[in-house]
């Protein structure tokens, strides 16, 4: 099942307008960034000295973006509906989508966790629920892997290396 | 120029006691082992070794530090192959083209390529140096902020080659990347794009998001995959094919050579090993006959690639050793262990100390031999990763790099770069965007801008100020004759088929 079966499509007299919807949010995304950056950067300081790249860089980027939104859009057959638009990707497979979107949920969560609880638990915690979530069913391996990475990692880091980590285990008196 | 009496004074110096060679095996090892770990750095390791050096006389320290610099030179190399990582800028230019080689199941020859290129990029820097490390040293001194912004645009153009199949959204990627690395703290002291967080004043933590852009966003996409090479039968580790990568690198001798002689060259420059790649890739792709290869897995841009980074190490050193200036965080590092043994490096140390000056560059070149023999093994053990399935090595990268970006930044703003970096890298990816592209950017943003930040200071605002510049002048005529030659070549080539086409 498609993430997308349907591209986006407007309809002008007898023609239809395909327009790569995402592609489209994404690069505006960007420009409205850049956009924002110069005037950030703009009323931050508007000097010479401050704007000498920005400017110029953030008036590029816009006019680029132009093209680039100009390619979101495709002018369409009428009769044309299913598969047809303005995007030439593949279209995602619902499976795909979870996957990668839980991928990026738990590396959030590890990000924040591991300087708030300490790497210690949150790393452990963060491979066994990635491992298991990628289909690892082993109970022993989902336990020992995890373990021994922290453990070794942890150690390496704080003793090895001398760069202190936060850690649950020791921060709480455990 | 070789100073004879001091180069047979150097050579007893190392042949007289064994002591001086025991750290060479121990710091190579060290160099390649920390950059297996995605966020460690070269000066993060010598930075940790730096309690060892007072208890070693002030040769073998050396020899020590730079063993380690050697090692983590092609290190970089291996996460950059295998996984996508380029755990420095110093190897973004070697996931160009190695990854698609190792997705294609030539890891075993790109890790030979990379090592062979590594090698000889070193040699080829250090018996420069042996013959010209004080007028090197004398040039570096004459380059300043103009030349430094030619050599900035230099990399920029790189983003124009590396467009993918769209150019807008090439160059909309580099724009970005441009912008992102300007974010933080201005010259006069301007918070920009910081959103109020006192932690992004010092800029995008760079490695962090170049892993995050490159590595994790890869990670995303392989996950539901089995191994990082779906077929078995390419999923192997052989001797064999190491060298035959070796094989393929002597093949290329024209690439190895410029890459040498360029990464040489920049890496005499501060920040130089980080752009000296990339200039090295973007100029071999242009001279070559077919561009449209790079990219795809070609074996001429890991060769291109690594001769300069690594060629870039000898380049710097004749910076650190000539006039005490270091060129990035490595030498910053050596410095301090110079002072140590209450050394000063510059001027007075090459002359002062010419036998030491030259028993450093002989140890090196004899390293290069020992690297070839240790990387080697390293390699052939680093090559399992493909066959560890990718269930456990995705969250084992994923965790590393995250506790890797931490260390490296000492807050939490590496890890949120990572992970923000790895979302804004899948999309970019998905809607076909060129992220190197980005990277470049990222990478040269702040550079460019702080170098036409003093040009200007220094023209006072007149172009023609660059006219009074002949260093300056020269790298602007090879920029452009770089930049116009394909296409006059392209054009030669239509002429001459038209021609033949006329005369058949």
């Amino acid at each position: 099942m498609s993430a997308s079966p349907t591209p986006f499509q407007v309809r002008i007299d007898d023609r239809k307008i395909a327009v790569d919807l995402p592609h489209f949010v994404f690069a505006t995304g960007i420009a409205a960034w850049s956009g924002w950056f110069c005037w950030n950067s703009w009323r931050s300081s508007p000097d010479v000295e401050n704007l000498i790249l920005i400017v110029p860089v953030s008036a590029g980027a816009v006019l680029l973006y132009l093209f680039v939104a100009a390619s979101c859009f495709k002018i369409i057959d009428i009769d044309q509906t299913e598969g047809s638009g303005a995007s030439p990707r593949e279209p995602l497979v619902r499976a795909d989508v979870i996957k990668v979107a839980v991928s990026m949920a738990l590396l959030a969560a590890f990000v924040v966790a591991g300087p708030t609880i300490g790497f210690d638990v949150a790393s452990f915690t963060y491979m066994l629920a990635m491992m298991a979530f990628l289909g690892e069913r082993r109970i022993l391996v989902l336990l020992l892997v995890p373990l021994v990475f922290s453990v070794t990692v942890i150690y390496c880091f704080s003793s090895l290396l001398g760069t202190p980590l936060p850690l649950f285990f020791g921060t709480f008196g455990l | 120029m070789i100073d004879f009496a001091a180069l047979l004074t150097a050579v007893h110096l190392l042949g007289s006691s064994w002591q001086p060679w025991l750290v060479v095996v121990p710091g190579i090892l060290i160099g390649l082992l920390v950059h297996a770990v995605p966020g460690l750095t070269t000066s993060m390791a010598l930075a940790i070794c730096l309690p060892l050096i007072p208890y070693m006389d002030f040769l073998t320290a050396l020899i020590f530090m730079t063993a380690m610099y050697a090692g983590a030179v092609y290190g970089v190399a291996i996460p950059a192959i295998l996984l996508n990582i380029p755990g420095s800028a110093a190897a973004v230019g070697t996931t160009f083209d190695g990854f698609p080689m190792a997705r294609a199941g030539k890891h075993n020859e790109a890790l030979g390529l990379a090592l062979a290129a590594s090698c000889f990029g070193q040699a080829v820097a250090y018996l420069l140096l042996l013959g010209t490390a004080g007028p090197i040293g004398a040039f570096a001194i004459k380059l300043g902020p103009p030349e430094m912004l030619v050599l900035s645009l230099w990399g920029i153009t790189l983003i124009g080659t590396l467009r993918g199949r769209h150019l807008s959204r090439g160059l909309l990627a580099g724009a970005f990347g441009l912008l992102l690395g300007t974010v933080g703290l201005s010259a006069r002291g301007a918070p920009r794009g910081t959103f109020g967080f006192d932690l992004l004043l010092d800029g995008i933590p760079v490695v962090p998001a170049i892993v995050g852009l490159f590595a994790a966003a890869e990670l995303f996409n392989l996950v539901g995959r089995d191994y990082i090479i779906e077929d078995l039968s390419q999923r192997s580790v052989r001797a064999r094919l190491i060298l035959n990568g070796v094989r393929e690198a002597v093949r290329h001798p024209g690439v190895l050579v410029r890459g040498a002689l360029l990464g040489s060259g920049i890496g005499i420059v501060p920040g130089g090993h980080a752009i000296a790649n990339l200039l090295s890739y973007s100029e071999t792709r242009r001279a070559a006959k077919d561009p449209e290869k790079f990219g795809t897995g070609d074996p001429r841009g890991i060769l291109a690639a690594e001769s300069a980074n690594s060629s870039s190490e000898g380049g710097s050193m004749a910076t650190l050793l000539a006039l005490g200036i270091p060129t990035g965080g490595a030498t910053a590092v050596m410095l301090v262990a110079f002072s140590m043994h209450n050394i000063t490096g510059g001027p007075s140390f090459m002359r002062d100390h010419a036998d030491m000056v030259y028993a450093v560059i002989l140890s090196s070149l004899a390293q290069v031999g020992v690297l070839a023999v240790v990387g080697f093994a390293f390699t052939f053990v680093a090559g399992f990763v493909v066959k560890v399935r990718l269930r456990m090595l995705v969250p084992t990268v994923l965790s590393l790099a995250v506790i890797g970006s931490f260390a490296l930044a000492h807050n939490i703003a590496g890890p949120i770069t990572l992970a923000v970096f790895a979302v804004i890298g899948w999309f970019l990816k998905r809607f076909d965007y060129p992220v190197s592209a980005a990277v470049i950017g990222l990478l040269l943003g702040r550079r460019t801008e702080g170098d036409l930040l003093r040009t200007y200071q220094m023209s006072g605002g007149h172009l023609d100020f660059l006219l009074t510049r002949p260093i300056a002048l020269t790298m602007l005529f090879l920029l452009t004759a770089s930049i116009l030659w394909p296409y006059l070549r392209s054009s030669r080539t239509r002429a001459l088929t038209d021609l033949k086409g006329t005369v058949d």
